[in-house]
């Protein structure tokens, strides 16, 4: 099956400043795909390529078999932004939000008012759709948001961090309507700086960091092939023995003190056996973590600062 | 699809305009307040002191007199006003249709030998009504003109009386003079004139008695001579009458005495006898004849001697010769000079701009509030709903779909481009309703500059929605912007209280064409044809302003 996106050695300079320095991925349709990185990162800056909205200095980009820049505009008849912030007029209702964008996306009449009350129900907005959309909730207005970028059942969908200051329940709602989008043969490409989110929605993850992609694969793929192990830390009511636990044991000791010590383990099975062990060298357990290794670990390994050292909250924009 | 794009974006805007309940308050009764209290406030400016400025007033001087040079000379020391000579009237007036002047002055031919001569004279004062405190300036310039020449002609007429009057004294001294010998050869010849009457008289009465005298005796010999003559031959002639007369007598007593003796006789039958007949009695005249005194008959037939009259006698008397008359030579009077009180210098005043002379100041306010808060309007609807757009995301999400981004553009302008018409329509109509401000002989003229300064404000939206860096920025550059060009303009008041190196500034803004377009047809009541020049220009500003702004405009803020 053929990519819905595909990038590749995709390079954009503003002025002197490289935002993207040679990004290749690419998006199956009805996958999920996170594109993970602190602001910065240049999520925005591939996501605006992608949306025809930016045209890239250098490289290669397909959207729905239509090369960009010349096939824009045959790209956007199969493309659904969902910008960040809630693009939609706060003074007009969720139906004449909708009723405005389904021209713009080439919808008939007839198809726009069968297209309305199909997005309408999909997020949740039918008993409010006639309400001004200033008197919604962040989360109503965020949903409305992706109504309006999915209005006219694109094939690729690009949500630019839709799940920023949106509530829990909101969150699950959207992370749902993207699952639903997916399993209906959707390419979605998620922008996203939260770990998490991307662990637990996405399919695949493409991680970002200084206008590179610095890992991407499922995040299990990630973890295991940089090799990340679980990290164990115990607090006991005696210090523990200077070796502890010993060999023999799959886990060493990366860090100890006379009331913690933190165990590097080859699986997280091996718990159980550890605990026992402190227990009878060290008494009674005060105090136990277990962490397994994710996405912001394997950042870190690749890049040496955190996911969210980037978020510095600098703008993109040159 | 293009179509159901536009009509979607033109609906959406238009909702969105309905909704904004502080913007339609803005465009409508905002300015309406405005230009009340400005009209009413500011209404005296109209009549206020000029301010100082260069002012070029030409002046055609067919007269090619001392006017012209009293102008010049009263203008020497002045910098309010720029006195430029011109040839021909033509050439003056075009400076007026070009709003560089707002009056000519002429001095047409023959004005300063009229005053000369102190015969009815005028100025000519060419005016644009419309350019008031110009005007005004001129006025007062003209006003002082008129006051000099007419006290230099008084000065002038002063002292040829006082010319005339010296010579006048002179000729009444000479004069007396003359008269007081007259007066003593009059008496003289009075004088002499009594002697030789006096002279005469005495000659004349001593001559008369000796004449008198001579005259009486020999009329009293002659008369007595002819009286005896007459009475001797009255004796002769009178003689036989006496005769009869006495004969009668005696007849008559013989017959009384006959008849006594009848009746005497006839006894008792006396009273039978008739009475004889009566003889006829003898004339009283022919008995006085017969009987009267001879001299007295004479005198009185022949009239006394003393009752001749003395014929009129031929006195031929000689009289002295009368003295002649003091020769009286003729006055040589000096000729009347023709001095005549000075008139004032006339001033006839003429618009030849087609405005009246006398102007609404709603005129002036109603045009220029509603073009300012139409630019106003145009910055919140066009500039801030732009930016609004981008920073919402809905311009991207547009420039995503497969519908053009400039039918968004287009969608929006134009639906602030027809509320911008119809504002500007509501506002001239109020003012027309409630201020009755001209709309001129063709109001619908009015849509041309209405068209011209909208589109320049819906342009302006979109210049400084492309220079503005931030929403936040669009107020402060937008509306600095527009307050200048709306003040400096002339939308706040004429603009030609303003410098002249101000106005010649304001030339390269629109506002300053627009009011121009507005004022063409309105206030100085001419025809579509004067609208087009500005509504040209308008356009070329719009274009210009749309071209930057779309240019300068980031759609995105990625």
């Amino acid at each position: 099956m053929s990519a819905a996106i595909l990038c590749r050695d995709v390079v954009k300079v503003y002025r002197t400043r490289r935002a993207l320095d040679g990004v290749s991925f690419e998006v199956a349709p009805g996958e999920i795909v996170a594109l993970l990185g602190p602001n910065g990162a240049g999520k925005s800056t591939t996501l605006s390529i992608i949306a025809t909205l930016l045209e890239q200095t250098s490289g290669h980009v397909e959207v729905a078999g239509h090369t960009l820049p010349a096939g824009a505009r045959l790209a956007r008849r199969s493309l659904g932004l969902v910008p960040q912030r809630a693009a939609v007029y706060p003074a007009l209702t969720a139906r004449e939000n909708l009723a405005y964008f389904a021209p713009l996306q080439g919808l008939d009449h007839r198809a726009a008012r069968a297209a309305i009350a199909r997005v309408l129900a999909l997020v949740g907005l039918e008993s409010r759709a006639d309400e001004p959309v200033a008197q919604y909730s962040g989360g109503m207005a965020r949903r409305l948001n992706l109504a309006c970028g999915i209005l006219h059942g694109p094939r690729v969908v690009l949500l630019d961090e839709p799940t920023v200051g949106v509530d829990p329940q909101a969150r699950e709602r959207i992370y749902a309507l993207e699952r639903s989008l997916a399993a209906e043969g959707g390419a979605i490409l998620h922008s996203t700086h939260l770990m998490e989110e991307a662990q637990r929605l996405c399919d695949r993850v493409i991680l970002l960091d200084g206008g590179r992609v610095i890992a991407s694969g499922t995040p299990t793929e990630l973890v295991s092939r940089l090799g990340l192990r679980p990290v164990l830390t115990l607090h006991t009511e005696r210090p523990l023995p200077a070796g502890w636990p010993g060999t023999g044991v799959r886990a060493r000791a990366t860090s100890a003190t006379a009331e913690r010590i933190v165990l590097q383990i080859d699986e997280v099975g091996l718990v159980p056996a550890l605990l026992d062990r402190a227990r009878a060298d060290g008494g009674e357990i005060l105090d136990v973590a277990l962490h397994r290794p994710d996405l912001a670990d394997v950042f870190f390994h690749l890049t040496g600062h955190e996911l969210r050292d980037g978020d510095t909250g600098e703008d993109p924009t040159p | 699809m293009i179509v159901r794009a536009l009509v979607a974006a033109f609906v959406k805007d238009v909702r969105l305009l309905v909704r904004d309940r502080v913007g339609l308050v803005f465009l409508t009764i905002a300015p309406l307040i405005v230009m009340s209290v400005a009209g009413f406030s500011l209404s005296t400016l109209f009549g206020g002191v000029p301010q100082p400025g260069a002012y070029v007033l030409p002046v055609v001087d067919e007269d090619d007199g001392r006017i012209a040079a009293e102008l010049r000379e009263r203008l020497t020391d002045d910098a309010t006003i720029e006195v430029r000579t011109v040839p021909t009237r033509e050439q003056a007036l075009e400076l007026v249709h070009s709003r560089e002047s707002a009056a000519v002055l002429v001095i047409p031919a023959g004005t300063s030998a009229a005053l000369a001569r102190g015969s009815r004279a005028s100025l000519r004062l060419l005016t644009d009504p419309v350019k008031f405190v110009e005007l005004t300036n001129v006025r007062f310039l003209v006003e002082e003109l008129r006051q000099a020449v007419g006290q230099h002609a008084i000065d002038l007429a002063q002292r040829r009386i006082d010319r005339v009057r010296a010579r006048a004294l002179a000729e009444e001294r000479r004069l007396e003079r003359r008269f007081a010998r007259l007066r003593a050869a009059l008496a003289r010849t009075a004088d002499r004139v009594h002697e030789v009457h006096a002279d005469v008289a005495r000659r004349v009465e001593v001559a008369g008695a000796r004449l008198e005298n001579t005259l009486r005796e020999g009329l009293r010999r002659t008369e007595a001579e002819r009286l005896g003559a007459a009475r001797r031959r009255l004796e002769r002639e009178l003689a036989p009458l006496h005769e009869f007369v006495d004969a009668l007598a005696a007849y008559r007593g013989t017959f009384e005495s006959w008849l006594a003796g009848v009746r005497e006789q006839a006894g008792r039958f006396a009273d039978r006898i008739p009475p004889p007949p009566e003889p006829p009695a003898l004339p009283a005249a022919l008995e006085q004849l017969a009987h009267g005194d001879d001299d007295a008959l004479a005198s009185r037939i022949l009239g006394a001697p003393g009752d001749v009259a003395l014929p009129k006698l031929p006195l031929d008397l000689a009289l002295p010769p009368l003295p002649e008359p003091p020769a009286v030579t003729a006055l040589a009077l000096p000729s009347l000079p023709d001095v005549r009180l000075p008139r004032l210098l006339d001033v006839v005043e003429t618009s030849v701009s087609g405005a009246p002379s006398r102007l609404n100041s709603f005129d002036q306010y109603v045009p220029g509030f509603s073009i300012t808060f139409l630019m106003l309007g145009m910055l919140i609807g066009v500039a801030m709903t732009l930016i609004d757009e981008r920073e919402l995301g809905t311009l991207d999400r547009v420039r995503a779909t497969q519908a053009p981004v400039a039918t968004l553009v287009l969608g929006k302008l134009t639906v602030r481009f027809l509320v911008g018409v119809l504002q500007m329509i509501a506002l001239l109509g109020v003012g027309r309703a409630a201020f009755g401000v001209s709309l001129g002989p063709q109001p619908v003229a009015l849509l041309l500059p209405t068209v011209g300064i909208v589109f320049v404000g819906t342009a302006f939206g979109v210049l400084v929605a492309g220079l503005a860096p931030t929403r936040d920025a669009v107020i402060p550059l937008g509306a600095i912007a527009i307050v200048t060009m709306c003040a400096v303009g002339g939308c706040w008041w004429p603009i030609d209280l303003e410098p002249r190196w101000m106005r010649g500034l304001a030339r390269v803004l629109p506002t300053t064409w627009a009011m121009s377009g507005f004022k063409d047809l309105m206030m100085r009541h001419q025809t579509v044809t004067a609208a087009l020049e500005p509504t040209l220009v308008l356009l070329l500003f719009g274009l210009a302003f749309l071209v930057v702004g779309l240019v300068a405009f980031r759609p995105s803020r990625v």
